[in-house]
């Protein structure tokens, strides 16, 4: 499946969502939202395990996991907390609309 | 969640590696497609059905989008970081950080797109950027401001991570913790295509 397709279905998904989902299928929606999650996560832990040499490749990958959450938690508290005090903090939001 | 996805990569991990032939675990290839445009197009309505959500965008104006552009531009510097430090290519890199939080789509979409190895990284690392934010979150809310605190979050800020924002800021904060997980959500598919697209050629 290439890339596009996937997001050509976010985007009918969307239009859906804007112009015709009745509000009594979110329910249904959330569930089918939970459940492709988990057969995604299965497949997915399906294909690693296929792979020989996984097992020792684990510890390997939970280190380069770990700097990659790490630097990007960093990354983004850096870049957000000067934004929030020159653009948000101190106004109220809904003052915006005021200026 | 975080539980119930984790002992499904094992379930996943150990049927891959003890019981399931390779015709197996090609039909559950297959399956991942399929699972991966069912959850895409359920995504796009919730997206696209939150009217109300859209309203208090336009109430609260351009500066709505200041906290998910942090976010995205914090992201990718933190993939640029990672990809010097590991000795990593800077494509995988970026977009193993571009998952901000969602390692459901990322860790699934990057296996699709790249590889199981680097599909891995990408669950395991934005798992672990959800486990670590729940952390972050009062330490931020206490010291820097609760807009911060929404930035370690990223996608999640308008799920799992909202009763712990909603419990350490106000509810100002949460409604901005609300929307930058929309957008984030809505940003994700599209930035991690863009980026395997734009490094790739």
């Amino acid at each position: 499946m290439g890339p596009i397709s996937i997001l050509i279905f976010l985007l009918i998904g969307m239009v859906i969502g804007w112009k015709c989902f009745p509000e009594k299928w979110n329910k249904l929606n959330i569930n089918i939202q939970l459940a492709s999650t988990l057969v995604l996560i299965f497949s997915m832990g399906v294909s690693l395990g296929s792979r020989p040499g996984f097992i020792h490749e684990l510890a390997n990958m939970g280190l380069r996991s770990f700097v990659f959450a790490a630097l990007a938690i960093t990354g983004s508290i850096l870049v957000v907390y000067p934004l929030t005090r020159k653009y948000l903090v101190g106004m109220k939001l809904k003052e915006c609309d005021e200026e | 969640m975080i539980i119930a996805a984790v002992l499904c990569l094992i379930l996943g991990i150990t049927c891959g590696q003890l019981f399931f032939l390779p015709k197996t675990v090609e039909f559950f290839s297959q399956v991942a497609d399929y699972a991966l445009i069912l959850l895409m197009f359920s995504v796009g309505i919730s997206v696209g059905e939150n009217k109300l959500l859209f309203r208090k965008m336009q109430e609260y104006n351009v500066r709505v989008l200041v906290i998910p552009i942090g976010i995205v531009i914090g992201s990718l510097l933190g993939g640029i970081a990672g990809s010097i430090a590991l000795q990593m290519p800077l494509r995988e890199s970026l977009c193993i950080s571009a998952g901000m939080g969602w390692y459901s789509l990322s860790g699934v979409l990057l296996t699709d797109l790249i590889g199981a190895e680097i599909g891995t990284i990408a669950f395991l690392s934005n798992i672990l950027r959800e486990i670590l934010t729940f952390l972050l979150i009062p330490v931020l809310a206490k010291y820097l401001n609760g807009y911060t605190a929404i930035a370690p979050a990223g996608a999640t800020s308008s799920d799992t991570s909202l009763s712990i924002l909603m419990k350490y800021t106000d509810e100002e904060v949460a409604m901005m913790a609300v929307i930058n997980g929309v957008l984030c959500t809505s940003f994700i598919p599209i930035l991690i295509n863009f980026l395997y697209g734009f490094f790739g050629a």
